[in-house]
């Protein structure tokens, strides 16, 4: 059996930490899937799907660190106007922090339930809003 | 107060329902890989930019490939959906023998506050006798008009019709006509800054990011082909700010212009009160410039 849910999230500012994980844990329990897998899947360039602890020092620390490695001001090579985009993106550290935080997640699905760890929180990671955003929840299992 | 004198609004939802009519826009304006965004998204953008009001830009393409980008009833749409936070532009194709009726129509019956005008996609000279009763109609409504002028990223738009030089005889002819040479007028800058500095009811708006990033790219305009003082000394009441969005974005705009160091009275000139004036809003603090 495979279950399909998409989120559609508005994003108010260019770096936001958007917590999914009721959305997710409550699609699971309700799609009829009792055991196997839940993909969560940006589809996007500029975002990312995190795991970590729920604490906003937790948050302003992973900010804080992709900041540092994907600064607003260094020479990235993609400044520059995109004929194949007809737009000027200018926005490398959004790839870039996607890149290091990764696309995707997975949870495994046991008698109907998300299993999860008590300090787990799932996180769409804005790096180039506002903007609205698309997250797919597909449970694959039986 | 921000007001954003430059936007096209091919990408707002509420006028997107047709794909085909958006497949359409897409390639006559030359962008893509977007797709359209609720109205609640647009405001959401504006307000987290500071954006307090945009203008918005149609384009009449009726007698070059027989449609129009955005449309003066679609524009007329939007505004109604947020009046205070949007401000209406038409266009017509001057080409069309029933442009001075279009025009009308939409100045007087469709409230429209200003006229968009694109020599290089509609094809024309701004200073051809065709463009006389579009000018005359709009000192009759007090109406402004904002042309693009410079390079254009358009498919099929050359640069020729839009040379800055080629608006000097309107600024002329029509004194009291405002207009806005937008982006520049890259990479004609220093023909743009001629007619910002000699003529008063020339304007210009900060839409431009063609190469780099915002930041490099102002720096290399404003600073180094410009004098780093012109706009601060110089054209302080005739630069407006406009994005040009979805082409590009406020969110990279707004900083770099932040960061030209700008005198706080002239950076709030750029923001929003130069473009008052050219709306016709307000007249201008330096009556001397009139």
């Amino acid at each position: 059996m495979v279950k399909l849910k998409t989120l559609v999230i508005r994003s108010e500012a260019e770096f936001q930490m958007i917590k999914i994980t009721e959305e997710i844990r409550s699609f699971i329990a309700d799609c009829g899937v009792q055991n196997g897998l839940a993909a969560v899947i940006s589809a996007h360039t500029t975002t990312g799907i995190m795991i970590n602890e729920g604490l906003e020092c937790v948050e302003t620390d992973i900010e804080e660190l992709l900041e540092r490695l994907a600064p607003k001001d260094f020479p990235y090579a993609h400044a520059h106007f995109l004929p194949s985009y007809g737009a000027t993106g200018s926005n490398s550290p959004s790839h870039l922090k996607s890149m290091i935080s990764g696309n995707s997640c997975l949870f495994v699905v046991q008698d109907g339930q998300m299993i999860s760890g008590d300090a787990q929180d799932v996180y769409l990671a804005e790096f180039d809003g506002p903007k609205s955003r698309k997250v797919y929840i597909q449970v694959i299992g039986e | 107060m921000i007001i954003d004198v430059h936007t096209h609004p091919i990408f707002y939802k509420a006028i997107s329902e047709d794909t085909e009519i958006l497949k359409y826009r897409k390639e006559q304006f030359g962008i893509f890989k977007q797709s359209p965004s609720p109205l609640e998204s647009v405001l959401q953008e504006m307000d987290y930019n500071g954006i307090d009001r945009s203008i918005l830009l149609p384009l009449d393409l009726t007698t070059q490939s027989g449609g129009w980008i955005v449309t003066n009833e679609d524009v007329k749409h939007i505004v109604d959906l947020a009046p205070e936070r949007f401000i209406g532009f038409a266009s017509v194709d001057p080409h069309r023998s029933d442009a001075a009726e279009i025009l009308e129509y939409a100045f007087r019956d469709l409230g429209l506050q200003g006229l968009k005008l694109n020599p290089s996609k509609q094809k024309f000279y701004p200073q051809d006798d065709i463009l006389k009763p579009i000018y005359e109609l709009c000192l009759q409504y007090n109406r402004p008009i904002l042309f693009h002028a410079g390079m254009s990223w358009e498919p099929d738009a050359p640069a020729k019709y839009s040379h800055p030089l080629n608006f000097e005889e309107v600024a002329i002819a029509y004194p009291d006509l405002r207009m806005c040479l937008a982006h520049f007028g890259w990479p004609w800058v220093h023909e743009t800054v001629m007619l910002l500095l000699k003529y008063p009811n020339v304007f210009t708006d900060t839409s431009l990011l063609h190469m780099d990033n915002a930041l490099d790219f102002y720096k290399q305009v404003f600073k180094t082909n410009m004098g780093p003082l012109w706009i601060e000394r110089n054209l302080n009441d005739k630069v407006m700010f406009g994005t040009n969005s979805p082409r590009f974005k406020a969110k990279r705009l707004l900083p770099a212009l932040k960061a030209m160091d700008f005198r706080p009275k002239t950076l709030g000139k750029i923001l929003g009160g130069n473009a008052q004036v050219f709306l016709g809003e307000r007249g201008n603090e330096r009556p001397w410039l009139n």
